[in-house]
């Protein structure tokens, strides 16, 4: 069922001559954001309307009802009309120079309009590079020591699906209920997967012997084989089997794989129309200020025996825990307060109701003292990008987690 | 493996960065005739368009409800909404309540005691009993 | 100690108004202030010009001046006019920092994250950059969006470190904190129910708070070099700004 758009039927109704091409013209030309869509209180506006009609009546209303419904998309005229979109641009405090149009093109999924002239794939494959070279530069320089497990987190943790579809919602982005010409071009448009669908194992990977479900990944393979995030991705297909593949078009999309896509077709838009400054501000107020504790993303299985692998990596003596306080040993909530001491330096400090548990305790401590090192004042690559930047100094490179 | 990552969501704080005005779209519902809405219409007449103009983030719009009472809609980022009957308002406490709805976020009132809410650890780290001076019984 | 367009400019409202209405009334307030001598502000209740919450949120305009070469008003937006727009922080001397200080600032400002006690209307408020902070008040004259500087402090600290200013507030060329204007919201309706004795009747009185919301955008504190470039003159230890302690 397709949306009724009740506030069209009574601008037409309202003012007759407010659909036609001339009214068009009229806030190309003056750039006048008119946000209210239906608007008969306000007699000067529709007096302007009324004076252009002559001028407007040899242009071809280039969107005519019957034409609308066969399109897939809304038709790129309609976008200086909506006030959803324009609304939405004010609202992101998008640059002025990009148009209404783009914003709108980046509103239409794949899944809405196959046509890559008009959705917003390509920008969105521009937007999730950026986005994800942005993200890999910063945690790579601000925490040089992390383990690669815990940067796909991050990662996904920044720039993940689930965090740009919350993004999405936070900017205010409505989903049409289903894509079409008629609709405003201010709703995210997407054909929905049908209810019950589970969304299937990606198959088709790049990596050898994919086929093996029991053999171990290593991690070091995933960054060859895997995406940023550390998940299956489809691999290189040849342009033979290109046009075979186009039929998942038909099957429809989830909400949140279509608003991680509008999301990242606005930083490509950006990128694109306001340049590399304006798109890493945007990151950086869009994305990097969103809070993330790194901390909470680790889960080591044997930490003790990390701990002591790093020790004899990094030539310092071997770990030793120490009870630093007890009470209630006897009792039935005893408390123990172990340190782990390599030689006089304590590396960590935990607390537990058992001897194990506050050593393993004192050994996750430890081992995030050491992974979460980051240096002062850390720069990254894309800063010398900027005109007049400091000369580039190397950041820290670490020499990698530890390997058990 | 040694150590896996935890899969999770950075948390939205608005306004560190960018600021996004919560409100999202103003709805105005008036009637022709009634003389409740005269107010309204006023409103709507001479001080709207300066409004819109002044808030181009928030979609406006008006529509008319026959026989029955003025309403202005705020609509809110987080899927609520705060409807306000503006029946036999002047135009100047129209003004007033339109500035409410959009400068409200849009959740729902509560009384809070603490006047700092934070996502952040503590600075200074808790408090623990088992350090210093411990007392022994 | 200042001139009176100085005073003018700097009661003047600083951010634009949309109502016509207040807008004439920050000109005519404006020609007063500019044209007479002896009324104060205070004699004109119509006019909503204090400067005390003012100089207790963003900007310190009770202070004389004393950097005479920046006497032109910073242009940060273009759309707002000059009358209105906020005046920069003037001092009478330069930042006294002893040398104690230059040298364990280096502590405090290498260990992150900071806090900081901000006070304003005498409120201590601890806050950590992405705070979310409720004033008890409605702010006047600030709509949402805008950016504030808090520039009274009592106390900036790391976890191990701490910078105290004693008896007054910390200097506020010492660090830096914004906030920004998230919007206004209230408490619910609450209704106490008052009696008398012997009295069959229940007066019921009502409140409905109004507060600020505010979100801090940086808890920032300046390192030794950046003071030093700002003009920071080095003295004895006694009449030092402020002095940083070491944690016990």
């Amino acid at each position: 069922m397709k949306r009724l758009q009740l506030q069209r039927w009574s601008s037409s109704v309202l003012s007759a001559q407010a659909r036609t091409g001339g009214r068009l013209q009229h806030r190309l030309y003056n750039g006048i954001r008119h946000q209210s869509t239906a608007s008969p209180a306000a007699p000067t506006a529709n007096d302007q309307l009324i004076e252009e009609e002559p001028l407007a009546s040899p242009i071809h209303p280039p969107n005519s009802r019957q034409s609308k419904y066969q399109l897939p998309s809304p038709p790129v005229e309609a976008a200086r009309e909506s006030a959803k979109l324009a609304a939405l641009h004010a609202r992101l405090y998008l640059p002025s120079r990009l148009p209404l149009e783009t914003l709108a093109r980046s509103l239409v999924d794949a899944s809405a309009d196959p046509n890559p002239k008009f959705n917003n794939d390509s920008l969105a494959t521009l937007g999730h590079d950026l986005l994800t070279h942005y993200t890999t530069e910063y945690l790579l320089c601000t925490y040089p020591r992390l383990p690669l497990t815990v940067i796909f987190a991050a990662m996904y943790a920044y720039v993940g699906p689930k965090t740009l579809e919350a993004m999405a919602r936070e900017w205010g982005v409505e989903f049409a209920a289903a894509p079409g010409g008629e609709v405003d071009p201010g709703y995210l448009q997407f054909k929905r997967m049908l209810p019950g669908t589970e969304p299937k194992p990606v198959t088709g990977t790049a990596r050898p012997h994919e086929d093996q479900k029991h053999w171990r990944k290593s991690i070091t393979s995933s960054v060859v084989y895997d995406n940023e995030f550390g998940d299956p991705v489809k691999g290189p297909k040849d342009p033979s089997e290109q046009s075979r593949q186009d039929t998942p078009n038909l099957k429809g999309v989830s909400a949140e794989q279509a608003s991680a896509t509008f999301v990242r077709a606005v930083m490509g838009a950006i990128y694109l129309h306001a340049g590399r400054p304006a798109a890493k501000r945007f990151f950086e107020q869009h994305f990097l200020s969103r809070h993330l504790n790194i901390s909470d993303l680790f889960n080591f299985s044997q930490p003790a025996r990390d701990l002591s692998r790093l020790c004899a990596r990094e030539n310092f003596e071997q770990p030793v825990a120490r009870i630093i306080s007890e009470t209630g040993r006897k009792s039935r909530h005893p408390v123990f307060v172990v340190g782990i001491y390599s030689g006089q330096d304590k590396l960590g400090e935990g607390a537990g109701a058992s001897l194990l548990e506050a050593r393993s305790r004192a050994a996750v401590a430890a081992l995030k003292g050491w992974y979460l090192y980051s240096p002062l004042n850390v720069r990254v690559p894309s800063s010398m990008e900027e005109e007049g930047a400091a000369p580039w100094k190397p950041v820290h490179v670490d020499l990698g987690e530890v390997i058990v | 493996m040694p150590v896996q990552g935890i899969r999770s969501v950075t948390a939205a704080r608005n306004g560190v960065g960018a600021f996004i005005l919560q409100c999202k779209r103003l709805e105005f519902h008036y009637c022709d005739w009634a003389g409740s809405s005269r107010g309204m219409l006023s409103y709507l007449k001479h001080q709207l368009p300066a409004f819109a103009k002044a808030n181009p983030q928030i979609e406006i719009r008006v529509s008319p409800r026959p026989h029955k009472h003025p309403v202005v809609k705020g609509h809110y980022v987080n899927g609520r909404e705060k409807a306000i009957c503006v029946r036999n308002l002047e135009p100047e406490q129209i003004v007033k309540k339109v500035h409410l709805l959009k400068e409200a976020s849009g959740e729902k009132l509560k009384r809070t005691k603490k006047p700092v809410t934070s996502l952040n650890e503590s600075v200074r780290g808790i408090w623990s009993p088992y350090h210093g001076g411990l007392k022994s019984v | 100690m200042f001139s009176r367009t100085t005073l003018a400019r700097a009661l003047a409202l600083p951010i634009e108004h949309s109502s016509a209405r207040s807008a004439s009334t920050t000109f005519r307030a404006c020609l007063h202030q500019a044209t007479s001598t002896t009324t104060t502000t205070t004699s004109q209740p119509e006019a909503p010009l204090s400067a005390t919450p003012r100089a207790q949120t963003s900007i310190p305009i009770q202070q004389p001046r004393f950097l005479t070469s920046s006497n032109s008003i910073p242009q940060t937006r273009a759309d707002v006019p000059l009358n209105k727009q906020p005046v920069a922080p003037t001092f009478d001397a330069p930042l006294k920092v002893s040398q104690s200080l230059l040298e364990l600032l280096p502590n405090l400002t290498s260990q992150k994250p900071h806090f900081i006690t901000a006070h304003l209307h005498d409120r201590p408020y601890l806050l950590t950059a992405g705070d979310q902070l409720r004033l008890p008040f409605l702010m006047p004259k600030v709509k949402s969006g805008d950016i504030l500087r808090f520039n009274r402090a009592s106390v900036l600290g790391s976890r191990d470190f701490t910078l105290k200013g004693g008896a007054q507030y910390l200097d506020e060329r010492l660090f830096e904190c914004r906030v920004r204007v998230m919007g206004f919201e209230s408490e619910p309706l609450r209704i106490t129910e008052k009696t008398k004795r012997r009295r069959r009747h229940v007066q019921k009185v009502t409140s409905k708070h109004r507060y600020t919301i505010l979100r801090v955008m940086d808890v920032k504190v300046k390192t030794a070099e950046e003071l030093l470039e700002e003009g920071a003159v080095v003295v004895e230890s006694a009449d030092s700004a402020a002095n940083v302690e070491l944690k016990a």
